[in-house]
């Protein structure tokens, strides 16, 4: 009770910091005063301690299982191992919230500790102050987390069984580090522009706040993928489900973002364009938010269906973009200087993956909220199927590749078309040859779309190794290499993958053996097992090919708070493929269990291809923090 | 009228630009149009008069003692309490899947009564039931 209270009082006291610090530096603003930084690094520190206090007191009040707190009564139960009473305190709508805010002031924090000019950091914590009162505001009036409840029920109501899950307790802080931290991003473009310091060496500061929440983001989604893959038992790792694609627009964004600013700082242009995508990241990442957590869509993550919640989030989002694009608008950064223009040139380049990237993302928008407002203005109910993505994204992210194979191989000042002819002479061969082995070796059906994927992400692959081999400045380059390694190695693993998928569902007892395609699968044993919470059945059963092996032992399990059961899955998985197995329980074949197994080849280089992508991206962003400044 | 040189180019530039830019929003718009799949309820499909032949999703509650399985198939029918249509699938039953809860099914109408289903859609928990179905529900709740 008296920790609810004391935290509860941090988040009012950590507003009104808050709200003095926007005060007084729009009192500095107005004045034209000296920049007090002593008073804001006070003040923005403070909103800091107190947010982390009061998410400490939240996850507290979890881990002792204080059921006068409404959150912990909804979310929590005392029969639950530890770390799900502590993940369990962002497990829920008021719990994320306050880790979003808390990130958000994070943000703000270290920022303020940088090396940027006074003016720009006051500006920057003076937005991002701004942003942390809205959000302090709507976690306040909607969706506060230490609501107390009296008298105090003495038992939870336990946290859904799908989220106890080790990955599930790390995926939410990934995700939100990479969306919050596009908020300062938006914060110090605000800031560039209202001063009318977006320059070169804006850009350069900038790349560093870019590429860190990007990278994280990137793992946050990879992380949501793979639970998605052994959690929901249907053997794919990626839906097209609007939560999903939540994510992958504010990635799509950034990544565009992240090119379009190294040509600002590489050739001091693109200015308009950096600053835009900078606030359209955001905005992307705050329309994610709006679509997981207002309760619209039908998913693990609506924790609550509170239609003021909705609609408070969108005028939020309202709010914000007609305010930083009117004063986009208003502050245009400078006109791009004519130059002299080569069309084979790096900067070209670049801006032609901007222009793919945003189509990328302009068809995920369309599929993800196009049902939602034919919804809002018409009532009917629809979905998009993952066949819209697939015909649509796949020949525009051949000629990316392609695209992406060769522009990196550019000079950004001087036309040399001869380089092209020549690396054309010596990728295409290459991969025409490697494509073809790998297509007659383990293909029965000759798919054109397979044929280009597979030549155009190997044709990558290739230009990548040749890039690296031939490479002067490798420190300079290794985090671009490594990314876009990482994303070739993706694209190939993604066809293989779809294509050498296969699938058998059966129902089985104790003791058959059954034989479908070129799989053997025997069921050997059942044997039980009792957990505090739960209580777990194992299926025992060996699978066979022509050259593995594999013993694999899925499970049921039957929850005691809530009451509910869940598959859990086994998975053998190998450089080659994965060997994936769920069973359920059929109610009325009481002799018999349903079986599923998969076999996902490339499942493994799916995984590492991701994490390559975001080590890249960290690689360069610590690069960056230590180059020296202009 | 005569253009100079560099309208014309720039002419030509925008007109290409434009017809590219077409062609693209029109491929977007065919395939969403083909790939969109349209939920219905066991009364939204009563009122219609053109019976559906794509794809479409089928949502309200299992209907108690309704299900029977036979080997590897399932039938049952689903209700909203004033119109029902027996189900024919295929397949595992997610795991919450049961008589007197609320269940999606995706397939195709074989005619107005009897739907092939392709896939039953997993839910995440005990308690949730999709928006379409709790509206159907409500709705012909309050008319009775």
């Amino acid at each position: 009770m008296l920790f609810g209270y004391i935290g509860n009082l941090a988040l009012f006291l950590s507003l009104i910091f808050n709200v003095f610090l926007i005060f007084s530096s729009i009192k500095t603003i107005k004045n034209n005063n000296h920049i007090n930084l002593k008073k804001i690094n006070f003040l923005n520190n403070s909103v800091f301690y107190l947010l982390l206090i009061s998410f400490l007191i939240l996850i507290y009040c979890f881990t002792t299982s204080d059921f006068s707190n409404v959150a912990v009564y909804k979310n929590s139960h005392t029969e639950k191992p530890l770390i799900y009473k502590i993940s369990g305190a962002w497990g829920n709508h008021e719990g994320s919230m306050v880790l979003f805010i808390l990130i958000l002031s994070f943000f703000s924090f270290i920022f303020f500790r940088s090396k940027v000019s006074e003016q720009l950091r006051f500006y920057t914590i003076f937005f991002q102050a701004i942003l942390i009162s809205i959000f302090l505001i709507f976690l306040i009036l909607t969706s506060n987390p230490f609501d107390q409840i009296d008298p105090k029920p003495l038992q939870g109501l336990g946290l859904n069984p799908i989220l106890q899950d080790p990955l599930l307790a790390i995926h939410p802080p990934f995700l939100y580090f990479g969306y919050v931290g596009f908020s300062l991003v938006f914060s110090f473009t605000l800031a560039g522009l209202v001063t009318n310091s977006f320059d070169k060496s804006w850009s350069q500061y900038a790349n560093f706040w870019i590429i860190l929440p990007w990278s994280l983001l990137t793992i946050g989604i990879g992380l949501g993928s793979f639970w998605a893959y052994y959690e929901l038992g249907w053997g794919g790792y990626w839906f097209w489900d609007p939560v999903e694609n939540a994510s992958l627009m504010p990635w799509l964004s950034a990544t565009a973002l992240i090119h379009s600013n190294i040509v600002t700082l590489k050739k001091d242009k693109l200015h308009s364009w950096t600053a835009l995508l900078a606030i359209f990241t955001f905005i992307m990442s705050l329309l994610g938010t709006f679509l997981v957590r207002s309760g619209i869509l039908n998913s693990v993550h609506a924790f609550a269906n509170d239609p003021y919640r909705g609609v408070y989030i969108l005028s939020m989002i309202l709010l914000i973009t007609f305010f930083s694009l009117a004063i986009f608008i208003i502050k245009n950064p400078k006109k791009t200087l004519n130059q002299e223009h080569f069309f084979l040139q790096k900067d070209n380049f670049i801006l032609l993956n901007n222009y793919f990237l945003i189509f990328f993302l302009s068809v995920v928008l369309v599929g993800t909220v196009y049902p939602i407002i034919l919804d809002a203005v018409s009532g009917r109910s629809i979905s998009v199927g993952p066949v819209y993505y697939h015909t649509i994204l796949a020949p525009f992210l051949f000629i990316f590749l392609f695209f992406m194979s060769h522009g990196p191989l550019l000079s950004w000042n001087k036309q040399d078309k001869f380089l092209q002819l020549k690396n054309i002479k010596i990728f295409l061969p290459i991969s025409v040859v490697t494509s073809l082995i790998i297509i007659f070796w383990f293909f029965d059906q000759k798919d054109i779309t397979l044929i280009l994927g597979l030549l155009l992400s190997i044709y990558l692959i290739i230009s990548v190794i040749f890039d690296l081999i031939s490479q002067k400045a490798l420190k300079l380059n290794f985090g671009r290499l490594t990314s876009h390694l990482g994303f070739g190695i993706l694209i190939f693993s993604i066809f293989i993958n779809a294509y050498l998928s296969k699938e058998i569902n059966t129902s089985m007892k104790v003791g058959d053996e059954i034989k479908i395609e070129e799989f053997t699968i025997k069921f050997s044993s059942i044997n039980k097992n009792k957990k505090d919470n739960y209580e777990e059945v194992f299926g025992n059963f060996l699978v066979s090919n022509k050259d593995e092996k594999v013993e694999l032992s899925p499970s049921i399990r039957k929850y005691n708070q809530p009451a509910q059961i869940t598959s859990e899955v086994s998975i053998k998985s190998n450089f080659i493929a994965d060997y994936y197995f769920a069973i359920n329980l059929s109610e009325f074949e009481k002799d018999k269990i349903m079986v599923r197994f998969y076999f996902k080849p490339l499942m493994f280089w799916i995984w590492f291809s991701i994490l390559l992508i975001a080590l890249g991206g960290f690689y360069q962003s610590l690069r960056f923090k230590n180059e020296p400044k202009i | 009228m005569i253009l100079s040189k560099s309208t014309k180019i720039r002419l030509r530039f925008f007109s290409i630009i434009f017809t590219i830019v077409s062609i693209i929003i029109f491929f977007v718009y065919d395939n969403l149009q083909k790939n969109i799949v349209y939920f219905y309820s066991p009364e939204d499909l009563k009122n219609l008069s053109v019976t559906p032949t794509n794809k479409i999703r089928l949502g309200g509650l299992v209907k108690q003692n309704s299900l029977k399985a036979n080997a590897n198939s399932y039938v049952f029918i689903i209700t909203d309490f004033k119109n029902e249509i027996f189900v024919e699938y295929n397949g595992l039953l997610p795991n919450l899947f049961a008589e007197g809860k609320s269940a999606v099914a995706e397939g195709v109408l074989r005619d107005k009564k009897y739907f092939v289903a392709s896939s039953i859609l997993a839910k995440h928990d005990e308690n949730y039931m999709p928006r379409e179905i709790s509206n159907t529900l409500k709705k012909n709740e309050l008319k009775k």
